[in-house]
């Protein structure tokens, strides 16, 4: 497999064979439990999980915490979690046997420092972390596993969000190029 | 006969099981396509690494087409699976803030969390700003509310609103994705100059 | 390599294009015919305008009355608290859920009690139970309730107390409560039945 970035040479299994994988893993996960991947749900799980923490009685005076309050009998919610989990073995089983596991370092285009990255890298996550709530979902949730089931608001938010992306490309493209 | 938990052929105590299996399918697949590095991803947007495109979208129609022959086939029950409900205008905002954050940040939720695995500090950064991004949201939500509830459709499919049947709707993204995997792939032969084809 | 590709491409066209011509399945049960002709023999689905007046002016809370005409018909003149089901979107999920609730009694009625038997029979092919006709419609409602007979002196008691009956009902039905056309925004309130089990979700 070949994607050279700069010097190293990572090994990349052949993006068709993934996803053809994943498709399978998504109709497998639908035959199963009727439902396919997420991942920004367990995100806000645990925003919950956390003002539940710090301040019960604001938790339950929050009009948008108080909607999860009481689920911790259902099922459901709990999947997301566990899903995400399985998420962080699969990485990490990948990354051992592909050998990508490094000493922590950031990684940034090289017009750009390390510095600066974070702090795109923080801004990006505060964005897409709020808009992941007003879109019903993220990549993953929304676009992918909504847009595969036909769901009229996944094929929406997916190409909503890539062509979203594609026009403020030009923009930020310091940051990659 | 699928879905399974539903018509009581798994419990839900083993559904939270094969969560955690079929998320480590999910995290192995998105890791070793590439997805756990930001500038591979970002890549798409630029025109020097079509990985996102190519997993994306082949994911996508296998799915589709997968899903409609199960149902044909009688192993799910498609009436009882899952369609994320669509809320036009909050959806649509959604996306477009999601679409200027992954460009910024260059990561999405389900890869940031795979570079975690592999030691990227920038993709740490990103997960933490999910998490104050959410947190943002649910501060405002009560100013959100109605936008947020907005023009609620329902459950609906592509079919529910267009009438056009589903059979149709995986033929047409599958000539789509088809189509834009052979253009990507000769604009990266005229753009490149060297090229490894992936070993098949 | 490259045929590989290529390969891949085509059955994957292929298949795409076969999902085309597949046909969804219905997801209805339904009732084998042997079944559904003995219970269309049955006299015992009809009610009698008599019984669904005594059960309206009790409130019967289990009571759904349902009107299987179309919408300007049921605007013009309906029974209280009736629901307009048009008999063609019987099968449609909005029609759909007003039946299968456990609990509920539903009574189909029309001009004359033959639209509602149909739409009894279908009903009862898709498995559905407790539905009733209200025999001759509103028709026969009208000839008893609001406008009933005065029986002859040689019938029997039993005339005489229907007839009182449907006086009374008649008082109630044309005095304490008018019947017009504003019975479109009757609200019914009740437990929609519960599809198969549909997976939550989300992300």
């Amino acid at each position: 497999m070949e994607n050279s970035i700069k010097k190293n040479n990572e090994k990349y299994i052949n993006p068709y064979l993934g996803g053809v994988l994943l498709g399978i893993v998504m109709l497998i996960s639908i035959f199963i439990s009727g439902r396919e991947l997420g991942i920004s749900g367990s995100v806000r799980n645990t925003v919950v999980e956390t003002a539940k923490v710090i301040s019960p009685k604001a938790a339950e005076n929050s009009t948008y915490y108080k909607k999860f309050l009481k689920k911790d009998t259902s099922p459901m919610s709990n999947w997301l979690d566990y899903e995400v989990l399985g998420v962080f073995l699969g990485g990490l089983l990948s990354g051992i046997l592909f050998k990508r596991i490094k000493k922590p370092f950031i990684e940034h285009g090289k017009s750009i420092t390390a510095k600066r990255r974070l702090i795109y890298a923080l801004i990006g996550g505060i964005l897409f972390g709020f808009g992941t709530r007003l879109g019903r979902g993220c990549t993953s949730g929304a676009a992918l596993s909504g847009a595969s089931t036909f769901s009229y608001g996944g094929v929406v938010v997916m190409f909503v969000l890539f062509g979203s992306a594609f026009a403020v490309a030009y923009f930020f493209r310091k940051l990659w190029v | 006969m699928g879905p399974l938990v539903l018509n009581g052929f798994i419990s839900s105590n083993w559904n939270l099981l094969i969560a955690v299996f079929i998320g480590m399918a999910f995290g192995f697949l998105l890791e070793s396509s590439g997805f756990s590095s930001s500038r591979n991803i970002a890549g798409v947007f630029y025109g020097y690494n079509f990985v996102v495109i190519r997993v994306f979208f082949t994911a996508v129609i296998v799915a589709m087409v997968g899903l409609l022959y199960m149902g044909y086939f009688g192993w799910v029950n498609l009436s009882q699976i899952f369609i994320l409900p669509t809320f036009l205008p909050s959806m649509i905002t959604g996306a477009v803030i999601m679409g200027v954050g992954m460009i910024i940040g260059g990561f999405c939720p389900g890869t940031s969390f795979t570079a975690i695995t592999i030691g990227k500090i920038d993709a740490l950064v990103f997960a933490i700003g999910l998490y104050i991004g959410i947190f943002f949201f649910a501060e405002g939500y009560p100013f959100l509310e109605k936008f947020y509830l907005s023009a609620n459709l329902g459950h609906v499919t592509l079919a529910d609103v267009t009438g056009i049947s589903l059979g149709w709707w995986a033929l047409i993204f599958t000539v789509f994705a088809l189509a834009s995997f052979w253009i990507t792939a000769s604009i990266e032969k005229k753009v490149r100059k060297r090229i490894k084809d992936y070993k098949f | 390599m490259n045929r590989n590709y290529y390969i891949l491409t085509a059955i994957m066209l292929i298949l795409a294009i076969g999902t085309v011509f597949i046909h969804e399945r219905k997801y209805t049960s339904e009732l084998p015919a042997s079944e559904l002709l003995w219970d269309i023999l049955q006299p015992s689905r009809f009610v009698t305008t008599d019984q669904v007046a005594k059960r309206i002016i009790e409130k019967d809370p289990s009571l759904l009355l349902i009107d299987v005409r179309s919408a300007s018909e049921y605007n013009k003149f309906s029974l209280p608290n009736a629901v307009n089901v048009p008999f063609d979107s019987i099968e449609t999920a909005t029609g759909q859920q007003y039946f299968g609730n456990p609990g509920t009694k539903v009574v189909l009625f029309g001009n004359d009690g033959i639209l509602s038997n149909r739409v009894w029979i279908l009903l009862r092919r898709l498995d559905l139970k407790n539905n009733y006709v209200m025999r001759g419609g509103l028709n026969e409602w009208i000839e008893t309730i609001i406008q009933p007979k005065m029986p002859k002196q040689t019938d029997p008691e039993t005339s005489f107390e229907q007839y009182n009956f449907r006086r009374a009902a008649r008082l109630y039905f044309t005095g304490a409560k008018v019947v017009t056309g504003n019975m479109k925004k009757v609200k019914v309130v009740f437990k929609k039945r519960k599809r198969a089990a549909v997976a939550a979700g989300g992300c």
